[in-house]
């Protein structure tokens, strides 16, 4: 799969050159990516443009798919190519900020309109970077507690609470740990953030200090102690399965596919989620555009639609059940109360300012998963 | 001399593929897991037992309880079928044994996510069938969901090796110890296991060596702490992009089934001798 992604990609792309009329969009993440543009985005970006045609590739799940694009950038720009051949690329956080450093994108956020529409701080700095003005956020993913009211009628509203209640009630909470996925992991990040001795914002914003790795004993000792509580469950979707089955009463997942399960009725309709203080880790998607992209105007056009009011509604929150990209208040306009009901009322617009975190900063990442490998998991 | 050049020819092409398809790619992983920064060393190793000496010794234990009672299901279900009286259960439990065979692992793994759950359909039937009360039901899904996964998995593995091995042994063995009125659990297991034997060290060693390298099991069971060498390779990997670890871990298990493969060796040589 690895070296076929490349190759069928590379083919992909040489067979068909891009046309002045033809828009090569690129894309990380799930099969579902490449058909939100195909099925949705790119037929009404045809619509309002006639003439012109939107192509996708997708570039495969998690940071290899991003990894990819940024290797294509990179190799383009070592060629010293005139034309690249992608116009609008769809990439994760850790990605933005190199690429910026790097020089390979245009700052076109403040040409468009839906650009003024961005209020989340994760569209100025991506994990340290500075990406202010070449950004734009597709979405916002974020992770949270999904809890049984019928085991739990009050919620731990921070963490603190919630180790007390672990404590108070053994085996109730689950957890995938880190090797099972990213609700796992933003979970232990959140606890670093909460109960670490040193300064959380320098772990979000950097810069990378080893000093600061030596700040986090105790958290990972009383980690341990909460995680011996705790049931382990086999991955993301685990949680949710045994969440669904009564065998837990709350655990951390993907509020995306927290609703998208209970919208299968995969889960039980009474779950419910809160996102405790001081915060959970989530991520944006970004839409940037290379700064040798033969259709920069038309490629700002599309990524303007990508992100106005109305196909953030439509595309991102109603069928994604993700986060729309821009602020939320503008959104909630195009969407029926019911939709809007959904995705905000357990976790309010204000909760999700207030403790929707970003990740630590990669070298950080790195070293709080060692120091969970070596001090919590044993 | 012409014969013997036409010999190297014909032999050329499939050692050709043995060494681009594998050896290359071993050595090279086996280089990898000594390389440090720029140079070599055994920093790899040091971070190796340092992390993951508790999951060396789980999956070793495992592999290890998995092979053994893999042995006893297969000698029981191959010794039925040699020296079973009901043609009719004979016949059943030939259709059946060989069902888990042609289930891939990952769908063995994810049949037994749920099968074995806290509230799952076995614990649900016993609750039902009044068996164990509800707060008794515990979850499979740690050490014990592995090796029932495993066990499930490689027994007919091994039982067909080992019904094919018993169906041809001398019968005359069999019928003189079932005239001298020995038991049936005696014939199996003094005479015709000891005839099968090689047999038997071949399936078990062969399933050793196979559940060493499976990752979708551990990882839809029990991906958590301890666990198996697999998920903590993949592991390394994804999260740390970090693989000189990971071809050290690799190693590691490598010399774990090689020391199986030595046993088997030595066995079997002294059988030649």
């Amino acid at each position: 799969m690895k070296t076929l992604l490349p190759a069928v990609l590379a083919l992909g792309l040489a067979v068909a050159p891009a046309a002045a009329d033809t828009l090569t969009v690129i894309t990380a993440g799930d099969q579902n990516m490449v058909d939100y543009v195909n099925e949705y985005l790119g037929p009404l970006f045809e619509k309002d443009n006639p003439g012109h045609k939107v192509r996708v590739v997708g570039t495969g799940p998690g940071d290899s798919g991003s990894q990819k694009i940024s290797e294509r950038f990179e190799a383009q720009a070592k060629a010293s190519t005139a034309n690249w051949d992608v116009d609008v690329a769809v990439v994760h956080e850790k990605f933005a900020g190199p690429m910026v450093k790097a020089g390979y994108l245009d700052a076109y956020r403040n040409k468009i309109d839906s650009g003024k529409l961005v209020t989340r701080d994760n569209a100025k700095m991506a994990l340290g970077a500075n990406v202010d003005g070449y950004v734009m956020p597709m979405f916002n993913s974020q992770t949270a507690l999904a809890y049984n009211p019928a085991l739990l009628k009050d919620p731990p509203k921070t963490y603190q609470d919630l180790a007390a209640w672990v404590k108070a009630h053994p085996k109730q909470f689950g957890y995938n740990g880190i090797k099972g996925g990213a609700s796992g992991v933003s979970f232990v990040m959140g606890w670093i953030y909460a109960f670490g001795d040193g300064d959380a914002k320098k772990l979000m914003n950097g810069p990378f200090d080893e000093a600061e790795t030596k700040k986090w004993d105790k958290a990972f000792a009383s980690l341990k102690e909460f995680t011996q509580n705790a049931t382990l469950t086999p991955g993301n979707a685990g949680t949710l399965d045994m969440l669904a089955r009564g065998e837990i009463a709350i655990g951390p997942v993907w509020v995306d596919m927290f609703y998208s399960w209970q919208a299968d009725g995969r889960l039980p309709p009474t779950l419910k989620l809160v996102l405790p203080a001081p915060g959970m880790p989530g991520q944006p998607m970004h839409y940037v555009i290379p700064a040798k992209s033969p259709n920069r105007d038309l490629a700002a056009k599309f990524v303007a639609l990508a992100t106005s009011p109305k196909v953030q509604a439509e595309g991102i929150v109603k069928r994604f059940n993700w986060y729309p990209g821009i602020d939320a208040e503008h959104v909630k306009a195009q969407l029926d109360s019911a939709t809007w009901e959904k995705l905000f009322t357990e976790i309010k617009p204000s909760d999700l300012a207030n403790y929707g975190k970003p990740f630590p900063i990669a070298p950080y990442n790195n070293a709080i998963l060692e120091a969970y490998e070596r001090q919590a998991a044993k | 001399m012409p014969t013997r050049f036409l010999a190297l020819a014909l032999v050329v092409p499939a050692l050709a593929v043995i060494v681009l398809l594998f050896i290359v790619p071993l050595a090279a992983s086996v280089v990898g897991a000594f390389e440090v920064g720029g140079g070599y060393g055994l920093g790899n190793f040091t971070k190796t037992f340092e992390f993951y000496a508790p999951d060396i010794a789980f999956t070793v234990l495992i592999v290890a309880l998995s092979t053994g009672l893999i042995g006893i299901f297969a000698v029981a279900i191959g010794g039925y079928l040699t020296l079973g009286e009901n043609p009719r259960t004979v016949a059943a439990l030939r259709w059946l044994y060989r069902w888990p065979l042609f289930i891939p692992f990952i769908v063995v793994g994810q049949i037994f996510r749920t099968f074995i759950a806290k509230n799952g359909p076995v614990n649900n039937l016993l609750v039902n069938a009044g068996l164990i009360a509800p707060f008794d039901a515990v979850s499979l899904l740690d050490w014990r969901g592995i090796v029932l996964a495993f066990v499930w998995k490689q027994t007919p593995f091994v039982a067909l090796l080992l019904a094919g091995a018993m169906a041809s042994i001398d019968r005359g063995t069999i019928e003189a110890a079932r005239n001298l009125g020995a038991s049936r659990l005696r014939i199996l297991m003094e005479i015709v296991v000891p005839q099968v034997a090689t047999t038997l060290l071949v399936g078990l060693i062969l399933s050793f060596v196979t559940m060493m390298s499976v990752l979708s099991v551990p990882l839809m069971i029990n991906a958590q702490s301890p666990t198996m060498l697999t998920v903590d390779i993949a592991f390394r990997i994804n999260a740390y992009g970090d693989y000189g670890v990971a071809n050290a871990l690799g190693l590691v298990s490598l010399l774990i089934t090689a020391s199986v493969a030595v046993i088997y060796l030595r066995v079997s040589m002294r059988e030649r001798t």
